[in-house]
């Protein structure tokens, strides 16, 4: 395709396949609609070739009449008019293509007698031409919304089942543009810039023949300037490339200026400071201002200089024309129909250059969403086990467990082996970076161990499907995230099926139903980007109710509540250890008043198990827990019965740091 | 926290055009006087020309056909050059002019709009997400910018280029003039059909356009959580529905197109057969030349252009419609926070008739002793968040703010600052009324630290100089100096020209708190409020800072939202407020000898955090 001639860089042929690949079964419909476009192309002279019939016509009829105005009337008006142009236009050889088109419509003697046959032939040709841009139309907009969309949901499916790694190592932003803007400028290739190009070419390509047939040097004359006007706007709009990526630029830096604005409102307006702001805002303003009307300025020379060019040419068909006329050496029916047509074509050609410049987008574009397609997805398992027979128990044994983040890099985790026991608390403590996270994230099979084996009743994880593993956890991360629709679809979201009871009952045991019950919209309050924006200790305990609502065999905790205060937390745990069939519990904790609730605890420093043992065992004997617990105890000392006494009266009272 | 009004205008749905709004942005593009006439002078000139050509071809055809290479071919030929020349001189005007306007009137639209978000008061912003107001400056404010020169331009070009027309066909023929017209109410109906139906196609495609960037958006930042809920291929699922949605609207704007444009050529088409099968029974009776034939095919030609660019800014002023309203809602919101005129006739006299000893509003230029009496306020009728709230401060007195969070203690401070004014009951600053002074002294008085310091994307010096813009290096370093920051300063690659990244990411959360610190002590305030922050630094930062805020409270009236037992310490008295009011007020020794106090309770518990976070660390 006509693609490849703009595209001269190295791979770029490799990036062409892949374009013409993507389009994959809708290369039919493209097919039958460049068909469509060569086919409207060649019909649309249907027009200039009537204008030059209605010409022929008319002088055969005066050819006709000739004679008797000759012997009748003579009078000098009559021949001022008319009289003296029947002259050249006899001299004249009657072109081919004019005797063709005359033929079309009955012949000369026909057409003279009854003019309307002209203008059948072109409205005729119009509407056909119309009905095949139309067919064209049809089949370019299927095609390419098909192609969109499979290319769409391909990237997005591919999204959700690539790994979690991949995700920490690219940066969200440049995902995102990738996964719209570049799919908007393949959309724009597919729709209407591959098809433009087929149709302004055919255009051209369909009128040379016909041109042929009528004049050859004429034919030559009007061709003289498209290279040059094609090679003006591809020289001009790959030069000035630059320009617009420093509007672009110019942009950014505008939209960054106004954030950090909008983003630091509180210290401007204490600072007092709006009208240094606006100053600052007026510079990066006024910066993008100029970039843009230099831009604009660009186009107005672009389009100056090739219109210019346009009429030049123009200029020389009509001159050699004219002169040719006056020469008697070709009639003014073939001029007509050189008039009509090369203005026919023309003018959709000053834009080719700028889509030819453009095409390089394309396939940089469909090369970036390449390289997303192919990173592997998660694993499937290679020698896949029986998953073990459900319900569950719910023991969760790790097994000389080793994980490193960077293949060469210190180790997260160092031989870590212990049990947790069917409906058993395990409480992980530890200082940050110690490994516990890291554990969470093995368990959940979002990343894989190095070496050792976590098993689940006693069947080896790394050989059960991943969805099958994390459809048996419910877990809680660190930083949970929320979807921008309402609490209740937050909730329900991994277990649809759950009723309006269970709802509460999980929103309550997660210490939120009466904050929720206070919202305005209660359990329909949209939360997220588009909706309230929550406090850290609501959304964790949101994220809390929906693990519950799963009521999944193992239930995981990953530093869930270290927004939520002392009390809330304690209430929380509480909840959880009371309902009813006890499910397994793994939660990351620091308040060793929360620890205490645990069955066992296990102490973590520097990615190893350094103590396991009951709260009551630790407590005995020197170590992280054993520090821990004195400082509380020497503050439950100091508060008496306080801490245990009265809670303060408003519930609101998460976070309560003083 | 509920959504505000103006966020909803999603009113994308309009079906007329509001020509009140579109006539107020027009007002504001015509101050571009210059560019606007040569706009409107390109655009009629090159339509004269485009008028006039296809006369002059005829004139030349017939001419060399009955004459022959004449004198009067020459002087055609060299008019049809001259014109030429001039329609690329007018096509070059106008884009020029064009661009002039559109990056003009978006300068001025995007400037006013920012300038009122600096007047606007604080209840605006918490309503609105900063993403929301950014895309009312940036994407709103050029998009209305730019479709406005095209539609002042259309405007007179296609009534130019249609008025020279028909003055040319009637002046060669009329009758064969009214059968070729008669095309062009058909072409002007059908534009204007198709293009408000394609509108409304476009505008939901444009729609579910952004639900899918706001999804992928949600799947690549929650894709840990979509794993863990193994929610794949139902979120898939989902997002296949939007794109089935999107391929249908979108299929169904371009098959509109489709339709539209051939039918817009082939009604030219028709026009072009009528003037052809009639011409040529003209030319065969003798009634007209060929050259004249052939002017009357490019003038049907013609019409078709107009006709469809009209209709195309008539879509374009119904699609950029919300966004206008959206800019002109934002520039139109009154700063409700703003001086009195009292307080501005006391500016005007000081300014023209300066007194010595008073500050710029002719009070005091020490705010004194702090009121609150009986302040009442809420953001939302009906939720109130500051109850009846009375209390006094001394100067040089330190305050230490604590309770819950939700508690009222950020919104004290923010009606101290007048980011707020009560609603009920009043804020004096040495007995005058706050709402008695200008804002602008009141904030001049005041040096604010955040809990987590919003620095500019600027160098360090920048940011220290925030606090005083005329300061002097020497100034820069002292101050820097004061708070312990130069330490710090001193080791970075580019001292203090090191630029901090988009709000200050290069720099740790501790040296962010010492460069706002040091902001804060160049600038001097009398009234120093800190929100203290709640995640912990290391050790040695968290001396420097100690150390640094130690600094800044002697000699002022200090607030402090405190979240650290040293600073809780170290106070002169402390407020306890929840459910905005305040429930304990005293020292720390006499409120932690309240058994079973709300304060006592907090104490202890922060106490063991610290302790064991301390312990997890070492």
């Amino acid at each position: 395709m006509s693609e490849r001639a703009a595209t001269s860089s190295p791979g770029a042929a490799s990036r062409v396949r892949l374009l013409w690949a993507r389009l994959g079964p809708e290369r039919r419909l493209y097919l039958i609609g460049a068909c469509a476009a060569v086919a409207a192309g060649i019909v649309a002279y249907g027009v200039p070739l009537g204008v030059q019939s209605a010409i022929a016509g008319a002088f055969e009829a005066r050819a006709m009449r000739t004679p008797l105005v000759d012997a009748a009337v003579s009078s000098p008006t009559e021949a001022d008019t008319v009289g003296v142009i029947t002259e050249p236009e006899r001299a004249a050889p009657t072109s081919t293509s004019a005797r063709f088109a005359l033929a079309l419509i009955g012949g000369a003697d026909a057409v003279a007698r009854q003019p309307w046959r002209v203008g059948v032939l072109i409205a005729v040709s119009a509407a056909l031409s119309g009905l095949l841009l139309w067919l064209k139309g049809w089949c370019v907009a299927h095609a390419s919304q098909r192609a969109v969309r499979r290319l769409r949901e391909e990237i997005y499916a591919h999204l959700q089942r690539l790994p979690a790694s991949f995700f920490r190592r690219h940066e969200s932003g440049d995902l995102l543009q990738r996964c719209t803007s570049d799919v908007d400028t393949v959309l724009s290739f597919m729709s209407s810039q591959v098809i433009e190009i087929v149709r302004s070419s055919s255009l051209l390509l369909a009128a040379i023949p016909l041109m042929l047939l009528t004049d050859v040097w004429m034919t030559l004359s009007s061709l003289v300037l498209i290279a040059p006007i094609t090679w003006f706007g591809v020289v001009f709009f790959h030069r000035v490339r630059h320009r617009f990526l420093k509007k672009d630029e110019a942009e950014g830096a505008l939209t960054a200026r106004a954030q950090e604005n909008l983003n630091g409102i509180r210290l401007v307006r204490a600072f007092d400071r709006g009208a240094f702001e606006c100053e600052r805002f007026r510079a990066a303003n006024a910066k993008h201002r100029d970039l843009d009307r230099g831009l604009f300025r660009l186009f107005a020379i672009f389009w100056s200089a090739s219109d210019f060019l346009c009429l030049i040419q123009l200029g020389i068909v009509i001159g050699l024309g004219l002169w040719r006329v006056a020469d008697h050496s070709l009639s003014i029916s073939d001029y007509a129909f050189f008039l009509v047509a090369v203005n026919l074509w023309l003018w959709p050609f000053r834009m080719m250059g700028r889509i030819l410049a453009d095409l390089g987008k394309a396939t940089v574009s469909i090369d970036r969403l390449d390289q997303i397609l192919r990173e592997p997805e998660e694993s499937a398992p290679t020698e896949p086990l029986p998953p073990p027979a459900e319900p569950l128990r719910g023991v969760v044994r790790f097994e000389h467990v080793t994980f490193r983040h960077e293949p060469k890099g210190a180790l997260a985790l160092d031989d870590v082996s212990f049990e947790v026991r069917a409906g058993e608390t395990v409480a992980l403590m530890g200082p940050s970076g110690a490994g516990k996270s890291t554990l969470i994230d093995l368990l959940l099979r979002l990343v894989d161990p190095d070496a050792g084996t976590i098993a689940l009743d006693g069947v080896d994880i790394s050989r059960l499907p991943r969805a099958w593993v994390r459809g048996r956890i419910a877990s809680v991360l660190q930083q949970p995230f929320l979807f921008s629709r309402s609490i209740r679809e937050n909730l329900v979201i991994a277990s649809p099926q759950a009723d309006e009871h269970s709802i509460h009952a999980a929103a309550a045991d997660a210490a939120l139903h009466t904050t929720i019950a206070r919202f305005e919209r209660g359990y329909e309050t949209i939360v997220g980007e588009r909706g309230i924006t929550l406090s850290g200790g609501q959304r964790q305990r949101l994220a809390i109710a929906r693990a519950i609502l799963r009521d999944a065999p193992v239930l995981v905790l990953d530093d869930a509540l270290s927004a939520v205060d002392n009390e809330t937390e304690r209430e929380i745990v509480g909840a959880i250890r009371s309902r009813h069939g006890r499910r397994t519990t793994i939660v990351i904790a620091h308040r060793v008043s929360t620890l205490t609730l645990a069955d066992r605890v296990v102490v973590f420093e520097r990615g190893r198990v350094v103590d396991v043992g009951t709260p009551e065992e630790l407590r005995q004997r020197p170590g992280l827990f054993q520090r821990l617990w004195s400082v509380h105890a020497e503050v439950e000392r100091e508060a008496g019965m306080g801490l245990a006494g009265d809670r303060s009266s408003n519930e609101a009272a998460e976070g309560e740091t003083p | 926290m509920s959504t505000a009004d103006d966020l909803d205008i999603t009113a994308d749905d309009v079906d007329h055009i509001d020509w009140r709004l579109w006539s107020r942005i027009a007002r504001r593009a015509f101050r571009f006087r210059s560019a606007v006439v040569q706009l409107i002078a390109g655009g009629i000139g090159i339509a004269a020309i485009e008028g006039v050509r296809p006369l002059i071809n005829a004139a030349l055809l017939d001419e060399v056909a009955s004459n022959g290479i004449t004198s009067r071919v020459g002087w055609l030929a060299t008019a049809w050059i001259g014109l030429a020349v001039l329609f690329c001189g007018g096509v070059f005007a106008f884009i020029e002019a064009a661009g002039r306007l559109a990056t003009g009137l978006g300068f001025e639209l995007r400037q006013a709009a920012f300038g009122r978000l600096q007047e606007l008061p604080f209840a605006y912003f918490d309503r609105r997400p900063v993403g929301w107001l950014l895309s009312r400056l940036t994407s709103d404010c050029t998009r209305v910018s730019s479709i406005a020169p095209w539609v002042i331009l259309d405007i007179f070009w296609a009534a130019a280029l249609m008025t020279a027309s028909i003055t040319a066909m009637f002046w060669m023929r009329p009758a064969l003039a009214l059968l070729v017209l008669t095309t062009v109410p058909v072409l002007l109906v059908t534009s204007f059909l198709f293009t408000r139906v394609m509108v409304h196609t476009a505008r939901r495609a444009r729609r579910l356009n952004s639900a899918i960037t706001a999804t992928f958006a949600e799947s690549i930042a929650g894709m840990r959580t979509t794993k863990t809920l193994v929610r794949e291929e139902r979120a898939l699922g989902e997002f296949c529905g939007q794109t089935a949605e999107m391929k249908l609207w979108s299929t169904r704007n371009a098959l509109q197109g489709a339709i539209y444009t051939p039918v817009v050529s082939t009604v030219a088409a028709i026009g072009v057969a009528l003037a052809a099968s009639a011409g040529g029974g003209m030319i065969g009776a003798g009634d007209l030349t060929a050259g004249e034939l052939i002017a009357f095919c490019q003038y049907a030609l013609l019409f078709m252009y107009p006709a469809q660019d009209l209709a195309q800014r008539f879509a374009d002023l119904l699609s950029a419609q919300a966004a206008a309203e959206r800019v002109q809602a934002l520039i139109d919101t009154d700063a409700e926070i703003r001086d009195s005129d009292a307080v501005r006739a006391r500016i005007e006299e000081q300014r023209t008739d300066p007194k010595p000893g008073v500050a710029e509003d002719g009070g005091p230029l020490q705010p004194g002793r702090i009121t609150f009496d009986r302040v009442r306020f809420w953001y939302l009728e009906g939720e109130p968040v500051i109850n009846d709230l009375s209390f006094v401060v001394e100067p040089g007195q330190t305050i230490a703010l604590v309770g819950p969070t939700g508690g009222g203690k950020t919104t004290i401070a923010s009606l101290l600052c007048r980011f707020y004014e009560p609603r009920e009951g009043r804020v004096l600053l040495g007995g005058i009324d706050q709402r008695e002074r200008s804002l602008s002294w009141i904030h001049s008085r005041l040096g604010v630290v955040q809990q987590t310091p919003w620095l500019f994307n600027d160098t360090i010096a920048a940011n220290v100089r925030f606090g005083h813009l005329g300061a002097s290096m020497e100034q820069l370093v002292s101050a820097a100096a004061r708070v312990g920051a130069d330490r710090f300063i001193d080791l970075l690659p580019d001292t203090w020209n090191f630029v901090v990244g988009e709000g200050g990411e290069r720099l740790s959360q501790g040296q962010r708190q010492l460069i706002s610190l040091a902001r804060t002590v160049l600038r001097d305030p009398a009234i120093f409020i800190m929100d203290e922050a709640t995640s912990s630094v290391d050790a040695e930062t968290e001396r420097a800072i100690q150390a640094a805020v130690e600094e800044l409270l002697r000699g002022r009236i200090s607030f402090i939202i405190a979240h650290r037992l040293s600073t809780v310490r170290r106070a002169d008295r402390i407020l306890f407020v929840a459910d905005g009011r305040i429930l304990e007020d005293g020292s720390h020794e006499r409120l932690m000898s309240l058994a079973n106090g709300h304060y006592r309770r907090l104490y202890l518990q922060q106490f063991e955090e610290e302790r064991q976070a301390s312990i997890l660390e070492s």
